[in-house]
């Protein structure tokens, strides 16, 4: 071995363990919250750590995930997708009726369920970057367009998914849940991903968007792929909700936005803009999923659940709003 | 020459011309939805959501991104908990609507620390504060709604008091202007707009902003039940998601009166009006047997429309 | 150096903000291969002028060549397409990012559209090591966030070296740094110079500009006044083509307060202060003076108890607490901020609340006021600071600079304030309304309030004030009384005061 060699050995190790220090979860409170919920609810339901109990907690778990990192991208693009349930809606009735519950359409409805994602987040991209409008209103507002959409492709809930869907998301493979499978190929998609330019672009415009623009960052352009990104990740959330429960529905999205927002919020991504990663905002669905199943497993009685479930959620929104690094100005 | 320019741009005067132009459309679309008797009926329809959007009006003035996303859910809230103490009794109107509005404004209380002191956004707070909402009301209902109007309280909002105008309707009026005083002839009032044109400004002008914002958030949770109040009185049965559809356009006709997103510009006349635009049309998407989801869109794109007439954001170079 | 074909040419260069003229008819002409200074006192239009050719400013009316071609300078990017770089004293970095990565944001290298953080590190490594003896310790891919003040200047230096400019535009760039770190920066430029790059340089501090500079403008209200080779002039003739005619300036005031003590101040510590004690007495004019941001400012929003703060103030003897605006206004303390748009005013509001909002509860009835009440009160402020209106009714955005700060004004005015603490107060006001605000200040002086005024411009300390504090990082360095008071006084005191420490104290000591 030469000595270049051996220089480019070590060159690659360190870039190795940059790789890995890039990877850390956004904060040690959101590692620390994660912790703590796994454990409550592996202690308070024993059945939660076998096979089965793996594969359908993940399997419930999954479309919060996927759109908590759908809705990582806005927020750390410095904006906001109040719509994002409403996306997976319309995305997962639409897919639904393009496959017609025919065997052999998964990747039609697959490809049906990006795309409709897609297009609505470039909606919302169009209206926030070149229209300037105010992301919270305008998204709220796109929000109900798109969930009349979803009660004109689908009036009620029905239909039926090729079992080629379902059946995935009940297998193992070497042992290991298919479900938990895709929230890991979620996180290593990202790191995979995260080195594209536009990521960059993301952050920059939300961490400071006038900086950003005086140093030639296209601000508008980076603002419209976070929607559009944003929605094509819902789409896939749609997919796995699809899967999930077998048939369409177009009032699914109901707490979804609610929802994405607290785990983004929990996975240490500052709604200011800048700040975390979508591997924390994976954290922040998890811990809130496991919380949720911690006060199924307590025995509240039905009616007090989603109280105690709404309480959680703004626990854990003031916690995070208290531990926040506030921005000096 | 000039102030009739100035006048034809008011939004107040848009808003209006919107709403007469969409009831003689609706006139001619179908015979009989411009009778009086219709007018009345949108009016009083009108009214629940021109209630609620009292509190909204006042929050977005308060500036800062202030919004209430809660007001739907609290509304709702506030006629499960009203009715159920009422029970169709007379005797209990008083007492059913006491309760609900100090339930409401301990909401709103709360709605107001969180973001004044946690220093959550607004929108993130309300919206926490809808779900928390939405399980207060199961855990009341137990699921199953089963409150009764009081007779008084339906034959206010659906009787015909002085000569043929409902009664809620007066309520309506009166609150409208004590709302307007409220905002233009008390320290409160300037103090919100304050508030709203410039934060930094009013803090550094001695304006309690604090204060002012939890009062602005409490009033918005205590109207939208009364909202809610009025809502029962109409459909004199309950449901458990009775006014969750209200919040959207209670946004909506707050932008539509003319008050700038932005806060510290506006006033409650045109939400007031705005309520009886999205309302006219709304009966209009109804008489042309528009579909539910065709309605839900319309929604959504006339706010999506109005904001990019009202409420654009500044470009980033000077 | 060749003055027939400037590779930076500005002429005609007009630009208003509202009723304000910040530049009208500047010119600059600057070839390739210098460095050009652009001088001037506050607010006389440099950094704007420097804006114009960076892109970031769309003026209203400018006559641009560079390298002899007539170009439009629409937006930095243009701005960049034509070899221009900027760095201001406000930075433009992106905190959350690291130090490599902000070095090369909007040219970042990489592949299909996949960024590689080896190219970036590598492509940011010559300009770290470049000014790596300024720079210290700090990493490639540290947060930005995690440096100090002076570290993120010299990255800022970075970013725009990295563009390769042909023209430079270092805008108090310097202002943050540490003596040493400044002599890299001067190094730099004296490699880009050698390149024949054309720096342009603007500065406060009178000794870098005499250092670093081949040539100098000197521009005035907008105006450029002159064109000097610096090696022909002395500091001091620099100076007085910077004031302009020394002899106008005329002190008004003729014998010094004797009223009793009304304002003391002791042991005040906080956010760009430390340990500041002085004291004023009732009808007193007192200036801030010394170079801008030495805490001028922050010690007015401090006794106005708008920041938090230790130390004790007293108004008449009696403690001050300084836990908010509003118990100071309770004690008579008023503020006439700063930033008239954001602090002063609500522009969006009309004339009678702005006048209004700071005294209505004095003459509300249980929360409710009279409305013509109100309208009096306003009035009177109206015609006793004659301020011209079309009515009570239009917001304060249609007015002028002038008349909206004489708003703010009164405003406080109607408090019957004791101690009135002004902050630049006719920051971007016309000469016209500059006379009738120090009116209002004599008026107010002579009635017995106490005034302490923080101004960036030095004619206006001279005009005005009793007794000048002369302040340097945050605490009273020396003082200057009655017909002492000149602006050659001020402006050297400021300058000896900063030869002095300056260069002990660095970027990380001084928060």
């Amino acid at each position: 071995m030469t000595a270049t060699d051996k220089a480019r050995e070590i060159e690659e190790r360190t870039a190795f363990f940059d790789r890995v220090k890039g990877i850390r979860v956004a904060s040690w409170a959101t590692g620390l919250l994660l912790a703590a919920a796994a454990v409550v609810a592996a202690v308070l339901q024993p059945n939660l750590l076998t096979p089965y109990g793996v594969s359908s907690t993940f399997a419930t778990f999954l479309p919060l995930v996927l759109v908590a990192v759908a809705q990582s991208f806005v927020v750390i693009g410095g904006g906001l997708d109040l719509s994002a349930g409403a996306i997976v809606a319309l995305s997962s009735v639409v897919a639904v009726q393009a496959m017609r519950g025919e065997e052999g359409t998964a990747l039609i409805g697959f490809l049906a369920a990006v795309g409709t994602g897609f297009a609505c987040g470039a909606v919302n991209g169009l209206i926030v970057s070149r229209l300037r409008l105010q992301p919270l209103i305008a998204t709220f507002a796109t929000a109900s367009v798109f969930s009349g959409l979803a009660l004109f492709v689908l009036p009620t809930p029905g239909g039926t998914v090729p079992a080629a869907m379902t059946e995935t998301f009940r297998q193992a493979i070497a042992g290991v849940p298919v479900s938990l499978l895709l929230v890991v190929a979620v996180a290593i998609g990202w790191l995979a991903l995260r080195k594209l330019r536009v990521f960059r672009y993301i952050r920059a415009s939300g961490g400071n968007p006038a900086a950003a623009y005086a140093s030639l960052v296209p601000v508008a352009g980076a603002r419209f792929a976070s929607y559009a990104i944003c929605g094509a990740v819902c789409g896939l959330a749609a997919v796995a909700v699809l899967g999930n429960s077998g048939s369409g529905d177009p009032f699914i999205g109901g707490d979804l936005a609610l929802n994405s927002i607290a785990a983004v919020v929990i996975g240490g991504i500052a709604l200011r803009g800048g700040i975390g990663s979508p591997i924390g905002a994976i954290a922040g669905a998890i811990t809130l999923s496991l919380a949720s199943t911690i006060l199924f497993s307590v025995g509240l009685p039905t009616s007090w659940r989603a109280l105690a479930t709404g309480l959680v959620v703004i626990l854990a929104l003031s916690l995070s709003a208290l531990g926040a690094p506030r921005r000096q100005r | 020459m000039n102030n009739l320019r100035r006048v034809v741009r008011d939004p107040l005067v848009i808003a209006a011309l919107i709403a007469i132009a969409l009831v003689v459309a609706g006139g001619i679309v179908s015979p009989g939805f411009a009778s009086p008797d219709q007018i009345v009926n949108m009016l009083r329809v009108a009214s629940f959501l021109g209630l609620i959007a009292i509190g909204q009006t006042l929050v977005v003035l308060s500036g800062g991104e202030g919004i209430d996303l809660s007001v739907g859910t609290v509304a709702t809230l506030g006629a499960i908990l009203a009715s159920r103490t009422m029970a169709g009794d007379n005797a209990m109107l008083i007492p059913g609507v006491l309760l609900a509005l100090v339930v409401a404004a301990a909401i709103g209380v709360t709605n107001g620390l969180g973001i004044v002191f946690l220093k959550i956004p607004p929108f993130v707070m309300t919206l926490g504060m809808l779900g928390v909402v939405s399980g207060l009301i199961l855990v009341v209902t137990g699921g199953v709604a089963d409150g009764r109007a009081a007779p008084a309280l339906v034959h206010l909002v659906n009787g015909r008091l002085f000569f043929g105008i409902p009664g809620i309707l007066i309520v309506w009026a009166a609150l409208a202007v004590l709302v307007t005083l409220l905002l233009r002839r008390t320290t409160f009032g300037r103090q919100l707009y304050a508030t709203g044109a410039g934060r930094e400004a009013a803090r550094l002008s001695g304006v309690p902003v604090n204060r002012v914002l939890i009062t602005t958030y409490t009033l918005s949770s205590v109207f939208a039940a009364l909202g809610g109040i009025a809502m029962v009185g109409y459909s004199q049965q309950v449901f458990l998601n009775l006014a969750n559809d209200l919040t959207l356009p209670s946004i909506a006709a707050v932008i539509i009166g003319g008050t700038l997103v932005a806060g510290g510009v506006g006033g409650y006349l045109g939400s007031a009006i705005g309520a009886i635009v999205l309302t006219v049309l709304t009966s209009l998407l109804t008489t042309l047997s528009m579909p539910e989801w065709a309605r839900i869109v319309v929604q959504g794109a006339v706010l999506i429309a109005l904001l990019a007439v009202y409420g654009r954001q500044r470009r980033l170079r000077s | 150096m060749n003055e027939s074909s400037p590779l930076v040419r500005l002429r005609d260069v007009h630009k208003r903000y509202g009723g304000v003229r910040a530049l009208q008819g500047a010119t600059l002409s600057a070839v390739g291969g210098e460095v050009h200074g652009l001088l001037g006192p506050n607010g006389s239009g440099k950094s704007t002028l420097g804006k114009v050719l960076a892109g970031s400013v769309r003026p209203d009316r400018a006559d641009i060549a560079i390298a002899g071609s007539a170009v439009q300078i629409g937006s930095p990017r243009a701005a960049a397409k034509l070899g221009v770089s900027a760095v201001y004293q406000q930075l433009s970095l992106v905190e959350e990012l690291s130090v490599s990565h902000n070095l090369v944001l909007g040219q970042e290298p990489g592949r299909v559209g996949f960024l590689s953080d080896r190219a970036a590190k590598a492509k940011a490594r010559p300009i770290l090591e470049r000014l790596g003896p300024a720079l210290g310790d700090v990493q490639a891919d540290q947060p930005v966030r995690d440096l100090t003040p002076g570290q993120q200047q010299l990255v800022e230096i970075g970013k725009a070296l990295l563009r390769e400019p042909r023209i430079l535009i270092l805008d108090e760039a310097t202002a943050s740094l540490h003596r040493d770190q400044v002599q890299v920066v001067f190094d730099v430029v004296r490699e880009l110079k050698e390149d024949g790059v054309c720096v342009l340089f603007v500065s406060h501090r009178l000794d870098e500009i005499m250092e670093l500079c081949d040539r100098a403008t000197i521009l005035r209200s907008g105006e450029t006044v002159a064109e000097t080779v610096i090696d022909t002039v002395s500091p001091e003739e620099i100076v007085r083509l910077m004031v302009g005619d020394v002899q106008t300036v005329e002190r008004e005031q003729e014998e010094p307060a004797e009223g009793p003590v009304r304002l003391a101040v002791r042991e005040l510590s906080g956010k760009g202060l430390s340990d500041v004690a002085f004291e004023a007495r009732a009808g007193e004019i007192v200036g801030l003076g010394g170079l801008q941001g030495q805490g001028q400012s922050e010690l007015l929003s401090a006794l106005f108890g708008a920041t938090a703060n230790s130390g004790s103030v007293s108004v008449d003897g009696r403690p001050v607490r300084l836990a908010s605006p509003r118990s100071a206004a309770a004690r008579g303390i008023a503020l006439v901020p700063g930033d008239r748009g954001s602090q002063g005013t609500l522009p969006a509001r009309p004339i009678l609340e702005n006048l209004t909002v700071a005294s209505m509860r004095k003459r509300a009835s249980f929360g409710f006021l009279r409305a013509a009440r109100e309208r009096a009160a306003s009035q009177r402020m109206v015609d006793e600071l004659s301020i011209k209106v079309g009515g009570l009714a239009e917001p304060v955005s249609s007015l002028s600079g002038g008349n909206a700060q004489k708003v703010v004004f009164g405003k406080w005015l109607l408090n019957e304030p004791d101690v009135i603490l002004l902050d630049d107060p006719t920051k971007g006001v016309d000469i016209g309304a500059k006379s009738e605000i120090y009116r209002i200040i004599r008026g107010l002086a002579r009635a017995g309030t106490t005034v302490i005024i923080n101004s960036s411009e030095d004619r206006e300390l001279v005009t005005l004030c009793d007794r000048v504090l002369v302040m340097f990082e945050g605490d009273i360095r020396a003082e200057i009384r009655g017909s002492e008071i000149t602006e050659e006084r001020l402006v050297q005191a400021a300058l000896r005061i900063g030869e002095g420490t300056h260069g002990e104290t660095t970027a990380e000591s001084a928060t």
